[in-house]
């Protein structure tokens, strides 16, 4: 038996009603908690930064184009004949369901011309397609497949961060920063393209498809600079209306 | 070495010697200083984790006993005389977490203009 309760001080028992004395003590308490926690989740609401526009388009419903494959290294369709939403023209890459890339269903058709079908990702400028599973989603068209162009446009000092393309698109939210560091990861080991937001646009865009040099996958060194802001030197190619920037990896520094 | 190879490895060796320390403490130390948990085995796995986990403590309260170093009733006491202390270690060390993670948060470089080193060679 407690001091307190031999001196006759009042007791909470939780079946019998809160002793006068400790209502205003109970209240407090329940109003700072509620009060505090309220706070505190406002708060932590209000510091996040804005997740950005970028979201899976269910509501264009499923979109289907035909176009000219193009392993970049990573799969790129150049439009050849499209539909309301996608343009004759237009560049785009693709993704499998889940944190996986499409390569090795896109590599046997490059260079071919191919019917893609599935749902958009959108964020402003950048899209990307998310494909229907096997040949459903991809699969060889009639005709013949246009030579693509590659246009160089040399070597340029950008600033930005790299992020795996579908997530900034709109997968995830937030699809791009420290907290999706590990997502963005496990999605470009899974061969989902990488994308450069640059700080400011550069010829016209602010999404560029980031590689390694001469045409090769992004360096795995890169991987640990995913999700930092950085500076780095590299190439410029312009393959449709999609930007390329071919990333030295041993020029990448990371921004203060 | 970076600070997530750092954090992977020592986390590696705090389980490895944790490991190390549950499996001598286990079949050896704790007959030794427990007559009670002698013949009995069933029960040691389950006693693993939790060793792995706190094995400084395992060691250091295996030596006390051991070496008589305390009063034969401190082995059936908790040490609770640094549960205060490691509260407001732990609730200082998280809020200085936060701001040391604020504090090296990167700003997005909204002002780098992107630079052309060299034009193209169809430029």
């Amino acid at each position: 038996m407690s001091d307190d309760s031999e001196k006759g001080g009042p007791f909470f028992v939780g079946y019998l009603p809160v002793p006068g004395p400790l209502r205003v003590f109970l209240l407090s308490v329940c109003l700072a908690v509620v009060g505090g926690l309220a706070a505190a989740g406002y708060f932590m609401g209000t510091a996040q930064d804005d997740p950005g526009p970028g979201a899976f388009r269910f509501d264009y419903g499923r979109q289907t184009v035909t176009g000219v494959v193009e392993m970049t290294p990573y799969p790129v369709i150049h439009v050849t004949e499209g539909n309301d939403r996608i343009k004759p023209g237009d560049s785009f890459l693709m993704t499998a369901a889940g944190k996986s890339g499409v390569d090795s269903r896109a590599m046997p058709l490059s260079g071919q011309l191919v019917e893609v079908s599935g749902i958009v990702l959108e964020r402003g400028d950048l899209y990307m397609l998310q494909l229907r599973g096997g040949r459903n989603g991809l699969k060889a068209a009639e005709g013949d497949a246009p030579q693509v162009t590659a246009e160089p446009h040399g070597r340029w000092q950008l600033t930005g961060e790299i992020c795996d393309g579908k997530c900034l698109a709109g997968a995830m939210r937030p699809g791009r920063g420290l907290a999706h560091k590990a997502c963005a990861n496990l999605c470009l080991l899974g061969d989902v393209p990488p994308i450069f937001v640059s700080s400011q646009p550069v010829l016209g865009e602010e999404f560029l498809l980031v590689t390694g040099p001469d045409g090769t996958r992004l360096p795995r060194a890169a991987y640990d600079h995913v999700a930092q802001f950085i500076t780095a030197e590299g190439e410029i190619t312009k393959r449709g209306d999609l930007l390329v920037w071919e990333i030295d990896v041993d020029t990448i520094e990371v921004t203060p | 070495m970076d600070i997530a190879q750092a954090l992977v490895m020592g986390m590696q060796t705090w389980g490895i010697i944790g490991a190390i320390v549950a499996a001598v403490f286990l079949t050896i130390g704790m007959d030794r200083i427990d007559e009670d948990a002698r013949g009995a085995y069933v029960f040691r796995p389950l006693l693993i984790p939790g060793v792995m986990l706190i094995w400084p403590l395992v060691l250091w309260r295996w030596w006390q006993i051991e070496a008589e170093t305390a009063p034969w009733a401190a082995r059936y006491q908790a040490v609770r005389g640094w549960y205060g202390a490691a509260v407001i270690a732990m609730s200082v060390g998280i809020i200085v977490v936060v701001a040391m993670g604020l504090s090296v948060r990167q700003t997005w470089p909204a002002d780098a203009v992107p630079v052309q080193l060299s034009i193209g060679v169809d430029q």
